[in-house]
């Protein structure tokens, strides 16, 4: 796996190390998790229903605190932060849920514009006082997922793909390095579907994000992964170039969830 | 479902369709359950002395009681206009206050957002306390404490809407969307950011329309007030009444009338805006 993760000059924008996630009640999410992520690199982590997938992100985002292990974003290791350090590192991590999760009575553009809270801390912003730059910055992101004209709308009136979009222009308004997709196309159809993943294409490719994404999907992971993590019972089961990747190891991921479904 | 339909079915269906409420005739539990719910009916007609005849027999009383409150003594209208902005005001008074003070509780009596558990066990009985002492021993109690007029009336219904509007928050903000809670946190929003970005814009519409709602009570509260010394014009209404002057009272229950059916106007307007 030489190389795995590195950007192009050699640069890791992810590197994780043996995470481990332990629920309360013992059930072990995560069991010594390794992966990174370079620059303008495209990573999908396939798996089955509780293979760790959400889990992994959800602490590699720190909304869990991993048991054990480092989580190192650009260099700094998350794992070890707390309070405003934490909040600072965060703003390097750009997160897209699977249903969006944008605060659907505020419009489109709020929506957006409250991805940049992280670099203007303070009352003033908590006020809603933004700097008046941040608004065409807004704009901008918008235009780059499409949806521009949608501005003004209200969140709540968007469908599927749209508050998806506008999600990853909330999480680009943020100027990240690293997106993290949980699952982005899960509750979406296959036409939204493949819009999501060819702008997560884009913004890797032409922006050099690195990003790493969960999804169910493995017809999506060969299309436009450039890298695809197997996940099993919270470890990695493979770790490959999307190009080199037989089917066999896939149908493996999933075949213990299958026979357990049978039994 | 019929019991044909039943007797076809195999003994594993019979035990499904029983666990999925299906029954082809009522159970012993049910038979059960209606009985003591009768009995509960019957046993409160006798506590209550419940006797209709005298609703017959009391008709002449009502009616003779209605020819001496007609007509309204309109005379007294200007008299009647200072309490009933008393009234008003004892409402707005104990709404406001009472919203600046369930706002930080139900914060702390919210399981999902509650910094620490001791919090939300203190919150949650101060929120118990407030509730359960009914509105108008909360006036007793304040009357005693800084004497008759509206104050102590418009403490009381601050102190008791803090229960009330308090748990009413507290269940707002525990059932709300967490999902733009996790997305802004992670961008690296500070605490205070997320608040009024994600959680205020998320339940601001409930808290509103449950606030607006709780005004519509508390002026409704605010008349009974009167009745033990806390003001407003609900105090007019009894002295009419112990002077037997049932002019001025069909002159005072009309405007209490219009003002009940305003604010419940008025409220009603203002939650179909917020909603």
């Amino acid at each position: 796996m030489a190389g795995a993760g590195a950007g192009p000059g050699g640069e890791t924008l992810l590197r994780v190390r043996g995470l481990r996630m332990r629920f309360a009640g013992g059930t072990a999410a995560l069991d010594g998790v390794d992966l990174s992520v370079g620059p303008g690199e495209l990573v999908i982590v396939l798996g089955s229903n509780g293979s760790g997938k959400s889990t992994l992100l959800r602490c590699i985002s720190r909304l869990l605190h991993p048991t054990g292990g480092e989580i190192l974003v650009a260099g700094q290791n998350l794992s070890r932060l707390e309070g405003a350090a934490l909040r600072r590192a965060r703003q390097a991590l750009g997160m897209i849920f699977q249903h969006g999760n944008l605060v659907r009575r505020r419009s489109v553009l709020a929506n957006v514009v409250s991805g940049s809270l992280g670099r203007h801390p303070g009352i003033r912003t908590s006020l809603g006082l933004l700097p008046a730059g941040e608004v065409p910055a807004a704009l901008g992101y918008l235009r780059e997922v499409g949806l521009e004209h949608l501005a003004q709308r209200r969140a709540s009136t968007l469908s599927g793909g749209q508050a998806q979009r506008v999600a990853i222009a909330r999480a680009l308004a943020q100027r990240p390095r690293l997106l993290l997709a949980d699952e982005p196309v899960a509750s979406l159809d296959p036409e939204a579907a493949e819009e999501i993943m060819r702008l997560l294409r884009r913004l890797a490719k032409e922006d050099g994000l690195g990003v790493l994404c969960v999804l169910h999907q493995p017809e999506l992971a060969v299309r436009y992964a450039d890298r695809i993590v197997g996940l099993q019972h919270g470890r990695v089961l493979f770790d490959q170039p999307a190009g080199e990747l037989a089917e066999a190891p896939i149908d493996r991921l999933y075949e213990a969830k299958t026979q357990a479904q049978a039994a | 479902m019929s019991d044909e339909t039943f007797t076809t079915l195999g003994t594993r269906e019979r035990g499904l369709a029983a666990a999925a409420g299906f029954r082809s005739r009522p159970s012993l539990l049910q038979f059960l359950l209606l009985f003591a719910f009768g009995a509960l009916v019957v046993q409160t007609l006798i506590v209550v002395e419940a006797r209709p005849q005298d609703l017959i027999t009391g008709v002449s009383g009502m009616a003779d009681l209605l020819a001496r409150a007609t007509p309204p003594d309109w005379s007294r209208l200007p008299d009647a206009l200072w309490p009933a902005l008393e009234t008003v005001d004892i409402a707005i008074f104990g709404t406001v206050f009472a919203v600046l003070l369930a706002a930080p509780l139900a914060i702390l009596a919210a399981a999902n957002v509650t910094p620490a558990r001791p919090f939300y066990y203190l919150a949650r009985g101060i929120i118990a306390l407030t509730r359960a002492v009914p509105d108008l021993v909360w006036a007793l109690l304040f009357v005693t404490a800084v004497g008759l007029g509206p104050f102590p009336g418009a403490l009381a219904l601050a102190v008791h809407s803090v229960g009330m509007l308090g748990r009413l928050f507290a269940e707002v903000v525990e059932d709300m969307d967490m999902g733009p809670v996790e997305a802004l946190t992670t961008t690296g929003a500070s605490r205070l950011q997320v608040f009024t970005h994600a959680v205020l814009p998320g339940v601001l519409p409930s808290l509103l329309g449950i606030s607006l709602y709780r005004f519509d009570e508390n002026l409704r509260s605010s008349l009974v007030l009167g009745f033990v010394g806390a003001g407003g014009i609900g105090f007019q209404l009894l002295t009419a009444m112990n002077l037997f002057q049932y002019r001025t009272v069909s002159l005072l229950l009309i405007i209490v009338f219009v003002l009940v059916m305003s604010a419940e106007r008025i409220s009603a307007l203002l939650r179909a805006r917020v909603a």
